[in-house]
């Protein structure tokens, strides 16, 4: 099932379901009172980049960024890959000196530590790279850190699976 | 003598008019049978054909104002995994309907039509639902080519995913709107579709088909054997038919003195004996 929008495309293997979001400055487009979520809110100021969250389980409406609300509800066998793009100033610089989207995440790479939020149990990668003179960070998480080996060969295809265009 | 021959007429006489009753009757039960398409020989009489099409909306039954007519066609239709934007146009999105372990109830609905109103409001609250348990409901629109993201943005429920997608109407034929269609997760498999005019008289329909589908299967798994004995005879009768050159199928099977040439008749496993449709001989 293919998913694309600005600029990355990916074709998700069965099991699994995608939202490529557009993060929404404050102020651009106020809520009314009974509209639903416009999506994650940025900050003043801000130029909008894409937030891409791949999962192969149901993904709830509310999720932050870096898959809060998501991992909340990860079992042992779930993934959740999150590609986050920075701005154009971020091009260049060495933490994201790494070219290509990452496709070879290895379990020695996962740690608890590098989780955004510690949840029993769960461990996570992130990986800073650029495509197409766009800087991105790829924050994988896993379920259950034991279950990676079996997890980890969908994360990656569904990684090899992604195309990133210019802007 | 005379007494003796006397009352042996008449016994005869009695006896006479009793098989004449049960012949009239047996014939009288074969002419029915025949009416109803079960005879032996030929098709079956046409004014006992039921229409192939079934009944149809507006010209066999109305259905309710604002409320869509039911599909022309039998059964119930596909199923796909969802792909457009969400209400707004925020995001694109996917949500994934087969091969999931998860059922899915999706609630076709239009952001113009009245009847719709009223499940909007509903989904809003969704834990007064009564979803199944493991039961994921997704709200699916037209697409930006028909339907205004801004008004379905005002309408989408939060905490349950909308997605504007006119494919999906197409994939899933439906009618119109508001229209429901339950997805068994694991086999991707419609387990039950259709229309009503609140929550309550859908939920009701789809835990119908469910719980129909869900007896369907439990008698499948409660079967009862036949006795050893019926199960031995059928066997020899097969065994003995297949060494004298009967096969399945063989029109032979389905003749009556000499007459009729097709294998036509359901009926003929309908008496007490045995079925003599017996088993295929390769291993």
């Amino acid at each position: 099932m293919k998913l694309q929008a600005h600029g990355i495309e990916t074709d998700l293997p069965a099991g699994w379901e995608g939202r490529i979001a557009l993060r929404t400055p404050p102020g651009a487009g106020a809520r009314t009172s009974g509209e639903a979520d416009p999506g994650p809110l940025g900050t003043a100021g801000e130029v909008p980049n894409p937030v891409v969250h791949l999962a192969n389980f149901a993904l709830p409406e509310q999720r932050g960024d870096f898959g809060s609300g998501a991992v909340d509800l990860m079992t042992e066998e779930n993934v959740l890959v999150v590609l986050f793009e920075y701005g154009p100033e971020s091009v260049g610089k060495a933490l994201f000196k790494r070219t290509g989207i990452p496709t070879r995440l290895t379990p020695a790479m996962f740690s608890a530590s590098a989780l955004q939020r510690t949840l029993p149990g769960q461990a996570g990668c992130q990986v800073f790279f650029t495509v197409e003179n766009r800087a991105f960070c790829c924050y994988t998480v896993l379920g259950r850190q034991s279950a990676a080996n079996r997890v980890l060969p969908q994360a990656n295809a569904t990684l090899a699976a992604t195309r990133i265009s210019p802007r | 003598m005379t007494v003796v021959l006397v009352l042996e007429g008449v016994v005869i006489a009695v006896l006479g008019l009793l098989v004449f009753g049960l012949l009239r009757s047996h014939a009288e039960i074969l002419k029915r049978l025949h009416e109803l398409g079960a005879g032996l020989h030929g098709s079956p009489a046409p004014a006992a054909q039921l229409p192939v099409d079934g009944p149809r909306p507006g010209r066999d039954f109305q259905v309710m104002p604002q409320m869509p007519s039911p599909p022309d066609r039998e059964g119930f239709g596909g199923s796909a995994d969802l792909a457009g934007i969400d209400a707004g146009g925020h995001e694109t999105l996917t949500v994934r309907v087969t091969g999931v372990e998860h059922d899915t109830i999706v609630a076709f609905l239009s952001s113009g039509c009245l009847t719709c109103q009223k499940f909007w409001d509903a989904f809003r609250k969704p834990r007064k639902l009564g979803l199944p348990a493991g039961t994921r409901l997704v709200v699916v629109t037209k697409g930006p080519d028909a339907e205004s993201p801004s008004a379905v943005a005002e309408l989408a429920p939060p905490g349950v995913p909308t997605v504007m997608s006119s494919e999906a109407f197409i994939d899933y034929d439906i009618p119109g709107s508001p229209y429901f269609v339950q997805v068994h997760g694991p086999t991707g498999r419609v387990k039950g579709e259709g229309t009503g005019p609140d929550w309550d008289q859908v939920s009701s329909l789809l835990s119908q088909a469910s719980g129909d589908a869900a007896l369907v299967s439990s008698l499948a798994g409660s079967q009862v054997a036949k006795p050893g004995a019926d199960a031995d005879r059928e066997s020899r009768i097969d065994r003995e038919l297949f060494d004298a050159g009967v096969n399945p199928g063989d029109t032979s099977l389905y003749t009556v003195d000499g007459a009729g040439d097709g294998p036509d008749v359901e009926a003929g496993g309908s008496g007490p004996g045995p079925d003599h449709d017996h088993a295929d001989p390769s291993p």
